[in-house]
């Protein structure tokens, strides 16, 4: 009697569990279809709206209609998304004359409708999530007052929060608190790898500036890596640390040194280059030969030659590569074409190959 | 008499662990949906303030290569191709391998994209049977034609690792759709952590869906029932299983539609097994063994945003295939990998998730099946108590349907559901009905798939399926 008592119960606890999974299914696709709806109902509004600011026959109009844009804004994040997106949309087909007074006209609708306010509001909520996506539109808005909040943040324990945060002070050019918040994370290698590339591209103060305190208290890891979140924006000052930091005892040290030289592509950097690219690790004298061809001094070319005959095979490939965009000979062209190493010989006929297509 | 006797006492016994059987499973499917359910949630939120699209441009996403593997695909491969050109991301190669196809696919491929042959040398750091040529288009530079003798599925995705460019692949099936996003959605696993060498999206099933353009435009029910049973078990497959396998970092599996791979950690592994039906499940089982054998940090992870639509088999003979293919895929790993089978070596993987493979997902359609059979003959033998026999049958059915209808709940609250409120209400109706009689005929196909592993361990078959509507 017991065993069938308890599945009978169990039979009903699974009856309650079933109905309430379509009651919450229900609900859900009822609020679904509602947000489809209503998103559907808001760009056909936005895109009315901007039709009638676009044609507006006067300046007057044109004003009341963007008075009338403010009004369905109505401080809803969700609705001054969809009017920007629409904006942006109808900017992708302008022409360049058109595509500045359309961003006159988002400043003229940021003026009327203040997003500043609306990410401020939401930025007071206690969802760590919309409190992270509050700072970042804050600092897209270049809302500067919100700095000191932001910082507030910054040592969340919630690392989602602190990254925004983070984010939103690279955005405002705050080295200072960039980089307190990269130093904190400078042991994490898993995290801070990623993370210095993405805050070196986002930052928009003077990146030389936040490296410079960065190296005065890191490791070497966050050092190497910074060093490489740099090579894009070819930093002068840092040459000479490059410099003497490419024959480092650091390997990812060496390395970075070494990628960076090369994409200088300076004449007085041969001689380093050329000592890279005996190296015993391939790595080095990849990079080094791909410095040697933005050299492209003779020398430099019986360099990258030398390395079409490396025993690994991406040295072969990155000089293979590489020596298509040097001065060669017809007679070195020849030597490579025929020569034994296949790649390097392909790597020239693909070249030739889709320059004669293109020429067609 | 005492064979009698003996066939009573194997019925009672076999009651006894059937039932054992069921609750020990259920069990993990509560933990399963209950990880899922908190995972899946969490995500939704976190998606939010990630704002994925602000990758869209960024130059620290690391270029991919979408490998399709092409043989016999002139019905769908101009068409798939011309979708992956607009999908949205900053830096992609598209390699189309032709494995010897019969019919027009290369000559449709090279005329529609105007390609030419290009020399190139090719690393082969995988073998794989002889590639005849490469084609290059000027008018799409990142598009390249790979022609090769037939040699499988398996070689022609060697072949375009072989080939490729970049440090992350993709291989996508040439009848199956990725959504505009997907493939953002799923490389930023690999620079939020590092230690990402897999990650697979969801896959959903196209039937009734118009996908245009890697966008979802609209839904209209399917009309055949066994499509829209395989609607409500895409979701429950990929919403709580993989969900919860990626959390414990032990998914076995990363669906061969749409998966994203590191490639020079295939390339350790020795590239995709030739020979098997199961290289999608395969190369995943290996690539756990490799790492843990290697003491190497890894993570294998599910994205349950990134979606890929693929186009399910329309008849009970197509899915027969399918669903037996499957079976022998994953017996033919389990097997090729029984050493991992509760060995603490491989952590997780070995003490749970293989273990759990060969028990519920492998020997699980023999146990139910014979369970199937035994039923009657207990009746006749009067060794079943008929009270116990409909609470025992309606609580495993409620139990399949809590499970289904809790995937939809998950798929309508993370907003991506394809279909309107009353479609949704509608295909739970599909999570009672698949109790009765579906859910038993795909148990005895996928027996089936054990009984002639040794025949057919090698046949791939061919399933008939609908072009996606454009």
């Amino acid at each position: 009697m017991k065993y069938e008592l308890l599945a009978v119960v169990g039979l009903l606890f699974c009856l309650i569990v079933i109905a309430f999974e379509y009651f919450l299914h229900y609900r859900l696709a009822e609020k679904q279809d509602e947000k489809e709806a209503n998103t559907k109902r808001i760009d056909h509004r936005m895109k009315i709206r901007v039709e009638g600011i676009l044609y507006a026959p006067t300046e007057v109009s044109r004003n009341s209609e963007i008075k009338k844009m403010a009004e369905d804004i109505n401080d809803d994040y969700e609705i001054y998304e969809a009017a920007i997106k629409t904006i942006e949309s109808v900017k992708e087909r302008a022409d360049e004359k058109q595509k500045e007074s359309l961003s006159k006209l988002v400043d003229k609708i940021n003026e009327e409708v203040n997003p500043v306010s609306i990410y401020a509001t939401m930025l007071e909520s206690n969802d760590v999530y919309h409190k992270g996506y509050a700072m970042r539109r804050l600092a897209d808005l270049g809302a500067i007052e919100y700095k000191e909040t932001i910082v507030e943040h910054l040592k969340s324990k919630n690392r989602d929060l602190a990254y925004n945060a983070a984010m939103s002070l690279a955005q405002f050019g705050d080295e200072e608190n960039v980089a307190v918040f990269l130093k904190s994370i400078q042991n994490d290698r898993l995290y801070s790898g990623r993370i210095i590339n993405e805050f070196f591209d986002e930052f928009k103060g003077d990146r030389a500036c936040l490296a410079k305190l960065l190296f005065k208290d890191c490791n070497s890891y966050m050092r190497s890596s910074i060093i490489k979140a740099l090579i894009p924006y070819k930093i002068e000052e840092f040459h000479k640390m490059y410099i003497e930091n490419s024959v480092s005892k650091d390997f990812r040290l060496k390395v970075a040194c070494v990628k960076a030289i090369a994409t200088f592509g300076k004449l007085e950097d041969e001689q380093v280059l050329q000592m890279a690219a005996q190296d015993k690790e391939w790595v080095i004298r990849a990079s080094a030969v791909r410095g040697l061809a933005l050299i492209n001094t003779p020398t430099a070319l019986e360099s990258v030659k030398k390395a079409l005959r490396d025993k690994e095979w991406w040295v072969r490939q990155a000089a293979a590569n590489s020596i298509t965009q040097m001065d060669i000979s017809p007679k070195d062209l020849e030597d490579i074409l025929g020569g034994y190493d296949r790649y390097a010989a392909d790597a020239i006929k693909g070249v030739l190959y889709k320059k004669l297509d293109s020429l067609q | 008499m005492s064979f009698l006797n003996g066939v009573r006492a194997f019925i009672v016994v076999f009651n006894y662990f059937c039932m054992s059987f069921t609750i020990l499973l259920s069990i993990i499917y509560i933990i399963q949906m209950v990880v899922s359910l908190i995972r899946v949630r969490k995500n939704y939120e976190k998606n939010f303030s990630d704002d994925f699209m602000r990758y869209e441009d960024s130059n620290n996403l690391l270029p991919i290569s979408l490998i399709i593997p092409a043989y016999n695909e002139q019905e769908n491969i101009v068409q798939n191709i011309r979708s992956l050109m607009k999908i949205n991301y900053p830096s992609y190669e598209i390699l189309v391998v032709n494995d010897g196809s019969t019919d027009k696919t290369r000559e449709l491929v090279i005329d529609a994209f105007e390609m030419k042959p290009i020399e190139t040398s090719i690393r082969y750091q995988i073998p794989t049977k002889q590639i005849r040529g490469v084609y290059f288009s000027q008018k799409y530079p990142n598009l390249l034609f790979v022609d090769k003798e037939n040699g499988g599925k398996s070689d022609a995705l060697n072949a375009g690792i072989n080939i490729s460019s970049y440090p992350l692949f993709t291989c996508l099936d040439a009848d199956s759709r990725i959504e505009k996003d997907a493939l953002l959605r799923l490389s930023i696993e690999f620079i939020k952590d590092s230690r990402t060498v897999v990650a697979g999206g969801i896959v959903r099933i196209a039937n009734g869906s118009k996908i245009v353009d890697g966008e979802l435009k609209g839904f209209t029910m399917p009309k055949k029932l066994v499509e829209r049973f395989q609607i409500v078990e895409y979701y429950r497959s990929f919403l709580f299983g993989r969900v919860f396998w990626s959390a414990t970092n032990s998914l076995l599996v990363v669906s061969g539609a749409f998966g994203l791979f590191r490639k020079q950690t295939v390339i350790d592994v020795g590239g995709y097994k030739q020979n098997t039906i199961g290289e999608d499940m395969e190369i995943v089982v290996r690539i756990h063994r490799y790492l843990r054998k290697k003491k190497i940090k890894y993570k294998v992870i599910f994205n349950e945003l990134s979606i890929c639509w693929t186009q399910g088999p329309m008849s009970m003979n197509d899915i027969r295939s399918q669903r037996r293919r499957w079976q022998i895929g994953l017996m033919d790993t389990l097997i090729s990998h029984r050493v991992m089978t509760f060995n603490p070596y491989y952590g997780m993987v070995g003490m749970f998730s293989v273990p759990y493979n060969w028990i519920f997902e492998l020997f699980g359609a023999l146990i139910e099946t014979i369970g199937y059979f035994l039923i009657p003959f207990s009746l006749i033998m009067g060794e079943l108590n008929m009270f116990f026999f409909v609470m025992y049958f309606l609580l495993a059915v409620m139990l399949g349907v809590i499970l289904s209808e809790g995937s939809l709940v998950l798929e309508q609250y993370t907003h991506r559901a394809a279909m309107s409120a009353k479609q949704s209400i509608a295909i739970s109706i599909y999570a009672v009905l698949e109790n009765f009689g579906y859910r038993q005929i795909i148990s005895l196909f996928r027996l089936e798939g054990i009984l002639k592993y040794r025949k057919l361990r090698k046949t791939w078959g061919k399933i008939k399926r609908k072009e996606f509507e454009q």
